[in-house]
């Protein structure tokens, strides 16, 4: 359950029970004083977990004994593109399974301040239904959020598909597929949004076009948490990022401050030399 | 239900869209419509829906249990279910949509089995409830078996012998005694039985059909609770 929604359940819980009782009025006038302050305690607690809107602390996760995540704790800031960094294998998208729970972990704790119908999923397998065409597959899931059928247009229409939507999913290019993906992934408007390596494969253009929406989706006041080997990618997208290597956390902070930290920055900041430097090994 | 109704919707655009599926649906019908016109009325000695009652036992047996385990299994194969638990869709609502559709769609086959076979009045409603009941039933086994398996391969690897036996046993036990014996614990073969003369009492058939629908839901409960739609 999503913090807020567990402090806001028992706000509820107390003040059903104290209403309940047959109390004086003096009683009652302390008891909604209380109230107050409680509510503005919990107001005041949700947003301190709001600010942190996905949190992993000691995350650790090993498939048939062989260790995949070792102590992995990072924090992502409300309306901010936070950002993975790491080579094939370094353990990205094991974090972004366990964060949206289809995976468990093997220790550690990890909370996203968003319910499932508040978060949006772009991952490397785009999981649509290859015979049904674009704007049915949107309405699929429209129908299960409850939202209009002109959104899954307005959807279409924001990764530059409307002139596909008629087009079976089997039928479209990887690049397409991959806006399809992207498409349903903020067809609900999302809080949260993960994107598992959101460009890979893509052509410069394409790639070009959903840095632009990710960036337009920032601005709307969504959390973005994106997973990438791109390093360019994470300098001009992201607010903040980790370096991930081996399943473990080996930086982590604003692109630019890690780059200074390390020397890095000679016309523009390096995030590559940065990771070479700390892991000694080159990005694919 | 809303998630219930979007994934009902969803699976009659894909199977409108699914030949091998369509194929399997209207297979059956077909060849008992052609069978009846061509062969059963041409010739006195057979009865006129003798046809009907073999390809509908058989539909019975082995079209909604494809369709269900089928419809899983793709759905888990091509990850499209990590989606839909994503989007908070309890597993129960996806089971309700999918079996619901394979539910509609085997009841309205089960009307133009009905129809063919010249049945009218409490005969035809007779008729198209004991296949509705035993649609349940192959439902229920379809989605057992479609949770318990990684990929369509595997669905249809473990489908295919457990239909053959289920749809074409009756078939067999008319030509056997011994096997009519041991197939008298099957849905399909008290189906069979009762589409093919309803005076035979309604009873024991009745019971039997309905204990193999309890028995089968069990299992399905067991199943759900041991892998429910993880991916």
């Amino acid at each position: 359950m999503a913090p807020g929604k567990y402090v806001a359940n028992k706000i509820t819980i107390k003040w059903a029970t104290n209403r309940s009782q047959n109390t004086p009025l003096k009683i009652q006038a302390i008891c909604r004083k209380s109230y107050i302050v409680t509510l503005l305690q919990s107001v005041a607690i949700i947003r301190a977990r709001r600010q942190f809107m996905i949190k992993m602390n000691n995350i650790v996760k090993s498939f048939g004994g062989q260790p995949v995540l070792s102590d992995v704790t990072f924090e992502t800031r409300e309306k901010e593109i936070f950002g993975l960094l790491g080579p094939s294998g370094a353990g990205k998208t094991t974090i972004i399974n366990i964060l949206t729970n289809q995976l468990d972990a093997d220790g550690g704790s990890h909370s996203i301040g968003a319910t499932p119908f508040e978060t949006g999923l772009m991952l490397d397998e785009d999981g649509l239904y290859p015979r049904l065409n674009c704007l049915e597959n949107l309405n699929v899931f429209a129908g299960i959020y409850g939202i209009p059928r002109n959104k899954s247009m307005e959807a279409l229409k924001r990764v530059h598909l409307e002139d596909a939507s008629r087009k079976a999913v089997n039928t479209l290019s990887k690049g397409m597929r991959q806006r399809l993906a992207l498409a349903r992934a903020i067809l609900h408007e999302p809080t949260v949004l993960f994107l598992d390596e959101p460009t890979s494969g893509l052509d410069p253009v394409t790639a070009r076009g959903i840095h632009k929406l990710i960036q337009t989706l920032r601005e709307n006041g969504a959390t973005i948490f994106l997973t990438t080997h791109n390093m360019d990618e994470a300098v001009k997208l992201c607010d903040r990022i980790a370096l991930l290597h081996r399943g473990k956390i080996v930086e982590q902070g604003a692109p630019a401050e890690i780059c200074q930290r390390h020397n890095a920055v000679k016309t523009v900041p390096d995030l590559e030399a940065v990771f070479i430097k700390l892991t000694g090994v080159e990005l694919e | 239900m809303r998630s219930a109704k979007a994934i009902f919707i969803k699976q009659l655009q894909d199977t409108f869209k699914n030949r091998m599926i369509l194929i399997q649906f209207a297979m059956f019908p077909i060849m008992a419509f052609v069978m009846t016109e061509l062969v059963a009325k041409a010739n006195d000695g057979i009865p006129n829906n003798m046809f009907v009652t073999m390809f509908a036992a058989i539909f019975v047996g082995m079209t909604p249990l494809v369709m269900t385990n089928s419809a899983i299994a793709e759905d888990r194969e091509h990850k499209s279910l990590r989606f839909l638990v994503m989007a908070g869709v309890k597993p129960y609502e996806y089971l309700l949509g999918i079996g619901g559709f394979v539910l509609v769609v085997c009841s309205l086959a089960s009307v133009v089995f009905g129809l063919i076979g010249g049945f009218a009045g409490m005969e035809f409603v007779k008729f198209v409830s004991v296949l509705i009941l035993g649609s349940v039933a192959s439902i229920l086994l379809g989605s057992i078996i479609g949770i318990l398996s990684k990929n369509q391969q595997a669905a249809t690897a473990v489908g295919t012998p457990v239909f053959m036996i289920l749809a074409f046993t009756p078939m067999i036990a008319s030509f056997n005694e011994t096997i009519e014996k041991a197939a008298d614990i099957f849905y399909t073969q008290q189906i069979n039985v009762l589409v093919n003369d309803f005076s035979v009492g309604v009873t024991k058939p009745f019971l039997i059909i309905m204990a193999n629908i309890a028995i089968l839901l069990v299992l399905f409960i067991l199943a759900y609770k041991k892998k429910g739609l993880k991916i």
